[in-house]
This record gives C-alpha cells, structure tokens and sequence, in this order.
C-alpha cells in the first residue's frame, strides 16, 4: 500500500519539492508528461519469518483520473485496485473484496498522504517527508525519511531511482521487512483498456 | 382594616426574608437550564433512565472545537494556541488538542495474547463450516502488497484471523484522522483540527457557563488575531445551555419591563393618580415575591421556562387590583373601602377560583415543568388576590377626587352602543357566525409533540454543530440499547445477540453501525467455542500444519512458535476487567454500566441511525434488552397529555360552568361562559389558519384562556350599576394580560412563544366578546 500509495503520486511529489532543487523539477516534468503508465514489475520482498525472500511479478497499470491497477501473475494470479478512498482486490475467479481506507486502522494515514498528493498538496508532503535527490534528470536517485512519528512506526525509509520513468522502489520497513520493486519496458501514453477499466470498476478515481 | 394591612406586611416581611435566604444561599435566582430536569421520567427502568443520564452527563461536560484553516500548519499552531489560551484561563479543567501517540504495538499486545479465543464472525462461520482455507490464507498474508497498521507479523499470525479481528474493531467510527500528534479532518477549503475541553463542573451551573463563555471569547479574539483566516467552529452542551440562560435572561427582561410599564401606563391613563399604580406594584409584587419563594422552597430551584412564564404572570396578577381601583373609581364620592371590597368580593373570588381550576389541573400533572409552572401561578396570583383582601382597603380610604362620570365617558359609550345594537338574537347570529369562521381553521390544526419545544435554539450554533457533524462524522442518535442480566459474562452474551441482529440491520442499511462492549470483548462462551474451533480446524492435525509451514518457505521457528503458543492459550480467555484496565478501552468505557440494582448492565449505541421502528424491532425477543429512546419517550409523553388534556379541557369547562351555577342561574352562568368558549373555539381556528403547531403549551393556554377569559364576563356581570367602571377595569386587566402574554410570543421558547400567542388570540376575542353578557343579564344599563 505505502509503495504503490508513493509511486503512484511520485511525479506529483517530485513536482511538488521543484522548488527546492532544480534536479527535482526536472524529474517531476518529464514524470508529470504520462497520464497513464503501464509496466512489468519483479518484486522481491524479505520478511524476517521466511528463509527465502518471497518473488512476485506481473504488470502495473497506472492512470491519473482511474488509479492504480496492481496485477500479480506469479505465482498466482490476483488483483488489487487502489482509489482515492478504497482498496478492491479481485481474485482470479473475478471475486472482488472491497474496503473503504477508512476502515481500516493505520489505513487512514496513509490514505491521508495519498490523497493530499492527489491533490498536489505539498504542504502535506513535507509535513510527512524529509526529501533528499541525488543525481540528474536522466539518472536520479531520490530519499525519503517519515518525518512523523506516526508514520514512522511502519516506515523507516523509502528510496526511489530511475531515468525518464521509475525504475526501482525500496521500501524498508519498520518491522525489518524489505521490499525491492524493479520496473521494465515502461510505457507512457495510452487510455485503460476495457479489461482494465472493468478491473477499476468504471468508478475508482472518478473524476 | 388595620390588622388585616399588618397581616398583610408581616406577610410580605416573611416572603422578602424568604426570597432574601434564597438569593444569599446561592448569589442568585437558582436558576436551572437542564431540560432533563423539566421532563418526568419515561422509563419504567431506573437502570435506563440512568443511564439516559450518564449518557447526557458524559456528551454534557465536555465542549468540542474544530479551528479551520487553508494551510494546515497554520491550522495545527493556531489550534494548539487556541487549547493552551483555553487551559490557561481556568474554566476548564483540561483541554487537549495533541494526541498521546497511539503504539500500535501495546494497542495489539492485548488481543495478540488472547488470539486464540477470538475470531471474526465471518472467519467463524467459515471454521464452523470446514471452509478453514489455511493455505490461501497463508498465502494472502505472506503475498498481499496492502499491509495495514494493525496488523501481526506471520510468525504471530500465519493465516491473518487476528488481523481480521483487529481490522473489525469499531474503533473508526469518527473521520477525525491522526496526523502531526493531532486529529485532523479536512474539507475542500480547509484543514481541521480538533480540541476537546473537559469542563470544571455541570454544563448547567451558571458561573461555569459564564466563565466558559467568557473564556472562548477570548481564546476566539487571540485566534483571529493569530490567524485572521482561521475558522473556529465549536458545539456543546455548555454553549446552549448558556444560550438558553441569556435568552431567557432577556426575556425575562423584557417581558417584565415591558409589562410592567405598560401595566402602570394604562393604570395611569384610567386613574390618572399615582396611587393605584404604587398599590397595584406592592400587590404584584407580593405576588410574585410569593411565587418566586415557594417555587424555590419546593421545587429547589426554577427552571428557565417558570422563569419566562413568571414575567408574564404580572399581567394577570394586577387583575384583582385593578377591579378594586374600578369600584374605587366608579363608587366616586361613596366611596367606603370595606363596602366596595365586600361588593367586588364575590366576584373576585369566582375569578381567582376559575384562574386557580386552569392552572390547578397542571399542578397534577406529573410533569416538572408544568407542575412547576402551575405552582408557580397558583401561588403568585393566590397572594395577588390575598392583597387586595388585607392591603387595598387599609391603603385606598378616601374617595377617587376624578370625576368617575367623565373617567368612564369612553366606556359608558361603548356600553349604551352594545346595548343599543346587540339584541340576543344578533348575539347568537353573531356566534353561530363566528363558529362557522373558526370550522375550517380547525380542520389545518397539526399536532407538535417534539421535546425541542422546551428549548431555544440559537439558529447559529445549530449550524455549527451541524457543519460539526458533517466534519467529524460525530452521530446524533438519542437511542440506545440497554443490556441488563446477572452476571457481566451474561451481558455480554445477550449483547453478541443483539450484535447479530444489528449486523443484518448495517447490511440492509438501516444504520451504520453500532458501538458496543461485546465488539472488543466477547463473552466466555463465545470465546470457548472460538477455542474449539481454533483448535478443530487450525491445531487438530498438526502435521499437516507443519508440512504447510515448510511448503511455504517459513521459518521452522514459525511452527513451534504457533504450536507452543496455541498450547498456552487454553483456558486464557480475556475478561472484561483487563479490557477495562487496558489503555486502549478508554474511548468507550462508558458502554459499561457495571454493577446495578438488578446485576450488570452495559449499553449499544447504534450510529448513523434512519429509522427507530427497525431498532425496536431489533430488541423484541431477547431478554434484558430494551431499547432506550428518550426523545421519542417524550414525544409519546407529550402527545399522551395533549389528548388527555383536550379531555381535561372539556372537563374544566363543566367544572367552571359548575362553580357559576353556585353563584347564578344555570341559563345566566351558560351566558357566562359561553364568550370565552367562543373565543377558544375562535382561537383554534385562527391557530389553524396561521398553520402554527398545536402542542401541549396550546393546551395549556386555552386552559387559561378559559380561566382568564370567563373572569372577564363575571366582573361585567357583577359591575351592576358600576357596569360603565367595572368594563373600563376589564378593557385594563384584559390590556395588562394582553401586553404580558403578547410579549411572551416573541419567546425563542417554541412551547412560550405558542403559548402566550394562543393566550393573546384567546383572551383578546374573550374581552372583545364578554359585553355580550349584558345583552343577556336583564339588568339595565347605567
């Protein structure tokens, strides 16, 4: 949820700090271009009760006015769609469970930084992140450290890279769980196919 | 006549004493503005209708604030300023807008120790069913992206049921979200942040609302100053009690002021010398003085509507007085102080017995604000009357030095006009006709039984508390359930079968939820049998279990840590008392009644309630669960005593045409009465016309009306030779009545306003028809 919630708002976020490094402005221009986005996904995430860090791949649907599309396909195949004020996950039979943010404890902080970046509201965004870049436009290298306490129990660190789009995510955990997503042939441009638009239910992120 | 005005003054002595005693004991009128205090007890159950009161008492004392601003670092420091100027000026004996920051991890240690006695509903009817699914379970919860606060690692939790059961708390009822150690709500303009202030004492004590009214002004005027653009919107209790208490406070004021004046302007202009207008004070004066002392001396206060409707008691209190000062004027140069009163005595006691019949009815009711009320009347116009017998005479000798002739010129017209004009068939033409005006008015009457009647409330705080709720999702509904058995443990049992029927209640929409203590803690037996189902479906065959933990890849710790827990874990239900204890029970303590009369009691309160009729039906079946609706308990209350007292109307009415039979014929005391029963009839129609409301209070003034009004024929009738002086005191009294109950329909009080308009409709028709009487009573005319 944190990652997906970040990624997905990453070129508003980066747009958002441009005032502090040109580098940022940069990043969030190129980034801001794409209304839609779709990628291939590897994650690998290390839990502390497993022997083996657990591996997962399949594709990424982003779409500014929709949300996030988030489609698991190994090992097994589910869905999950992230709104503005819900999570739906949709098994591979086409059973959905659908949850409201707010329902959920601990949910709702994040929910709350998930939206106030929909809404490009900076000021919530450094309220919640200290914010340090490294490198150029065309390779860059992005920190982010909770500043709150409240959101530090879960998070202890985000680190984001990549070039014209998001390469890789890695999210360190304050439970000592890591994850590490890496993205392939990234693509910008297009509108959601109708396979997809029946996966975001027609309603998520309704305009 | 001497020892009759000592008599008099002793008594008056006595009442100031009295009034004295009072005011010094406590600084002022004690004056009380709970509108609980007003209304009876609705419910058969003690244990409810205390628990009605703790409920007000815990939503009572406390006064809430949400500071608004467009940036919400502004919002955050503006709102912190604001709780610290609050804490600061002493009203209040704390006030929080930081958070203690809530550890996810001691907030689940509870629970984690007893996750083996606890499973959702859904996870248990699947487990009772055999659908336990552990694989996909375990593999939801290694491979889910979303992970939520409240939730267990997979060593603590494999198949996620504990998280299931944290996630299920219904603990987010309100849309108030932590954020920078402060709970937070937003809309598209601005971010809010939440204060709470808890205050010193009783919403409802005067110096505690004074001073918290004085301290939010002045927090509010540092805040602007501070942030010019920040919004404070703040509801409670307090601030309408407060309200109430300044509105009424001016009402008495105006009220009073404005009758009084206008009572000694018309004492002026019929008169025209300033004694009668000193008399009539110290008569009204004893009057209320009286009513004021022995209201107190019963009741241990007044409450603000006696208050209110005191002020427009001065109207009717001078009557008698006035009627002394007619004979006074009208007898001219005869005049003889004890012969004028024993001529006007009669008729003054008929007037006192007819006033006394229409309020006495009241003084039964069992009904603090109406017996209140009654008490209050009955007392002061008894002593008004009693003035008149033992001070009047001692304090008028000599004759009236103005002209009576040319004083009642004006009067005497009128009469010798009625006289001239009104035959007896032209009355009754007249009757019928206006019968036939007022039908169709009758036919609009709309009753009105809604408690918020008795209390005013200022448009402008009703808009923040609602803007209040639309932020904070805070509920509004009075119900709630009241759970009663012998032990907690049967509480709790009763209440998990209540839950379920509430359950179908949310899906099907009818409410949005529902707060209660079974949700966190439930009961043993439900606690056993998730045991066993733990134990039947997840721990019976253990080498599976493990088979699936290595097929998963987990730790082999993961395993024995599961096993050697589960093992751990029987017989370690959790209880109520060390839900109790933990931190983490503390927003809803207040469900627990704990120990009553008749065992242990806790209560469910329903959310985001649409309809009552589905809750009531929810409780019907299951033992010791009632469904506690106070608003509604009084609304049936109320409408029970409108349609009692219509009957008691019709009563009244007989047993005043009684009273007159004793004095005259029974066809002379139908004529008697008849113009006032005339004007009532005329009065309903005329509120039926003007689409106002009829409630009880309309009742109640038509009570009056009938007990005034009929007055107002009874001196005609007795006025004889002096008719031409006596109508002149009637077109006085009926001014003064008129002016004080006039006054009185500009109440913010709905229940004052539609009373005294009903008193002012009735009893102006009444006066306006009551010369009629000479029409009928065959003697001539001046």
């Amino acid at each position: 949820m944190r990652w997906v919630t970040l990624f997905f708002l990453l070129p508003m976020s980066v747009q958002a700090l441009s005032a502090e490094s040109d580098t940022l402005s940069r990043i969030g221009a190129q980034m801001e271009q794409h209304p839609m986005v779709r990628a291939d996904f590897i994650q690998s995430k290390q839990m502390p009760a497993l022997k083996r860090p657990l591996v997962t791949s399949g594709r990424l649907v982003y779409s500014r006015r929709h949300g996030v599309l988030w489609q698991i396909e190994q090992p097994y195949r589910m869905s999950y769609v992230l709104g503005e004020d819900r999570i739906i996950e949709i098994a591979a039979d086409g059973t959905r469970r659908e949850r409201g943010l707010r329902d959920v404890p601990g949910l709702a902080q994040v929910g709350r930084v998930f939206r106030a970046m929909l809404g490009a509201n900076t000021a919530a965004l450094r309220d919640l992140f200290e914010v340090s870049v490294q490198g150029s436009p065309e390779k860059w290298e992005i920190d982010l450290k909770p500043r709150q306490a409240q959101l530090a129990q879960f998070l202890s660190g985000l680190q984001l890279s990549g070039g014209h789009y998001l390469e890789s995510i890695r999210i360190s955990e304050a439970g000592g769980e890591t994850t590490q997503i890496r993205f392939r042939n990234t693509q910008g441009g297009g509108v959601p196919n109708e396979a997809e638009l029946q996966l975001f239910g027609g309603e998520v992120g309704k305009p | 006549m001497k020892l009759r005005a000592m008599l008099w003054f002793l008594l008056a002595i006595g009442v100031a004493a009295a009034c004295g005693i009072q005011f010094t004991a406590s600084g002022r009128v004690p004056v009380q503005t709970n509108l609980l205090a007003l209304l009876p007890p609705t419910e058969r159950n003690p244990v409810a209708e205390g628990a009605v009161a703790r409920l007000a008492d815990a939503a009572g004392n406390r006064a809430v604030f949400l500071i608004g601003e467009k940036r919400s670092d502004v919002a955050a420091s503006a709102a912190r300023a604001f709780a610290t100027q609050l804490l600061e000026s002493g009203a209040f004996r704390n006030v929080v807008a930081d958070i203690p920051l809530v550890d996810p991890k001691q907030f689940t240690a509870l629970y984690l120790q007893h996750r083996y006695s606890l499973l959702t509903e859904i996870d248990r009817r699947a487990l009772a069913s055999g659908h336990a699914d552990l694989a996909g379970r375990l593999q939801r919860k290694l491979y889910t992206p979303f992970r939520f606060g409240l939730s267990l690692s997979p060593t603590d939790d494999p198949f996620g049921f504990t998280d299931a059961w944290l996630a299920g708390l219904p603990i987010r009822t309100l849309k108030l979200e932590p954020e920078n150690g402060l709970l937070v709500t937003r809309d598209a303009e601005r971010s809010w942040v939440f204060v709470t202030a808890e205050l010193s004492g009783s919403a409802y004590d005067g110096a505690i609302q004074q001073r918290v009214g004085e301290a939010v002004v002045r927090a509010e005027s540092t805040l602007r100053q501070l942030a010019p653009e920040a919004a404070v919107l703040r509801t409670g209790t307090v601030f309408y009690a407060n309200a109430a208490r300044q509105s009424a406070e001016r009402e008495v004021d105006l009220i009073g002021a404005g009758s009084l004046l206008g009572m000694l302007l018309l004492l002026y202009i019929v008169f025209r010398s300033l004694r009668p207008l000193a008399l009539g004070l110290l008569s009204v004066g004893f009057g209320i003085g009286t009513a004021v002392a022995v209201t107190v001396a019963v009741h241990g206060e007044m409450h603000l509507i006696t208050l209110v409707f005191g002020a427009s008691l001065i109207g009717e209190a001078i009557d008698y007085a006035v009627q002394y000062f007619a004979a006074h004027l009208g007898a001219g140069k005869d005049w003889e102080p004890m012969a004028g009163l024993r001529r006007i005595a009669p008729g003054l006691t008929v007037a006192l017995a007819t006033s006394l019949l229409g309020y006495g009815v009241l003084l039964l009711a069992p009904f603090p604000a109406l017996s209140q009320i009654a008490l209050f009347a009955f007392v002061g116009l008894g002593a008004a009357w009693l003035s008149v017998f033992l001070l009047l005479p001692a304090l008028l000798v000599r004759p009236s030095r103005r002209d009576a002739d040319a004083a009642v010129a004006g009067t005497r017209y009128l009469l010798v006009w009625w006289q001239a004009r009104m035959s007896k068939r032209l009355c009754l033409i007249l009757a019928a006709l206006l019968l036939v005006v007022a039908a169709p008015g009758w036919l609009r009457l709309s009753g009105n039984d809604d408690v918020r009647l008795l209390v005013a409330r200022p448009a402008e705080l009703v808009a923040q508390e609602e803007k209040f709720r639309e932020l904070t999702g805070f509920g509004n509904s009075s119900q709630f359930f009241l759970i009663e058995a012998e032990t907690s443990d049967a509480v709790l049992a009763r209440e998990e079968q209540l839950a379920t029927r509430l359950n179908g209640l949310v899906t099907q929409g009818e409410v949005s939820g529902f707060q209660g203590i079974s949700s966190f803690v439930p009961s043993l037996s439900r606690q056993e049998e998730n045991h066993r189902l733990w134990q039947d479906q997840v721990f019976a065959d253990t080498t599976a279990l493990k088979a699936l933990f290595v097929r998963s890849e987990l730790q082999d710790d993961v395993a024995i840590t599961q096993l050697t827990s589960f093992e751990a874990s029987a017989g370690q239900a959790l209880r109520l008392d060390d839900w109790l204890k933990a931190p983490l029970s503390a927003p809803f303590r207040h469900l627990w009644l704990g120990q009553t009369a008749g065992g242990f009691a806790t209560i469910v309160l329903p959310q985001g309630v649409r309809d009552v009729a589905p809750l009531a039906d929810a409780a019907v079946g299951l033992s010791g669960v009632t469904l506690v609706d106070k608003t509604g308990s009084v609304s049936r209350l109320f409408n029970d005593y409108r349609q009692w007292g219509a009957l008691w109307l019709i009563g009244a009415c007989t047993l005043v045409f009684a009273v007159l039979c004793v004095r005259y014929s029974w066809q002379q005391a139908a004529v008697t009465l008849i113009p006032t029963l005339l004007a009532m009839a005329l009065a309903l129609g005329i509120l039926g016309y003007l689409r106002a409301p009829f409630t009880l209070f309309n009742l109640m003034a038509l009570m009056l009306v009938l007990g005034v009004g009929v007055n107002y024929a009874i001196f005609l009738r007795e006025g004889g030779m002096h008719a031409a002086a006596t109508l002149a005191g009637v077109l006085l009294s009926a001014g003064t009545t008129l002016l004080s109950f006039g006054l009185l329909a500009f109440s913010s009080m709905p229940a004052l306003s539609g009373f005294g308009l009903t008193l002012l409709i009735g009893i102006g028709i009444a006066v306006l028809l009551a010369p009629s009487v000479l029409s009928f009573s065959g003697r001539d005319a001046p």
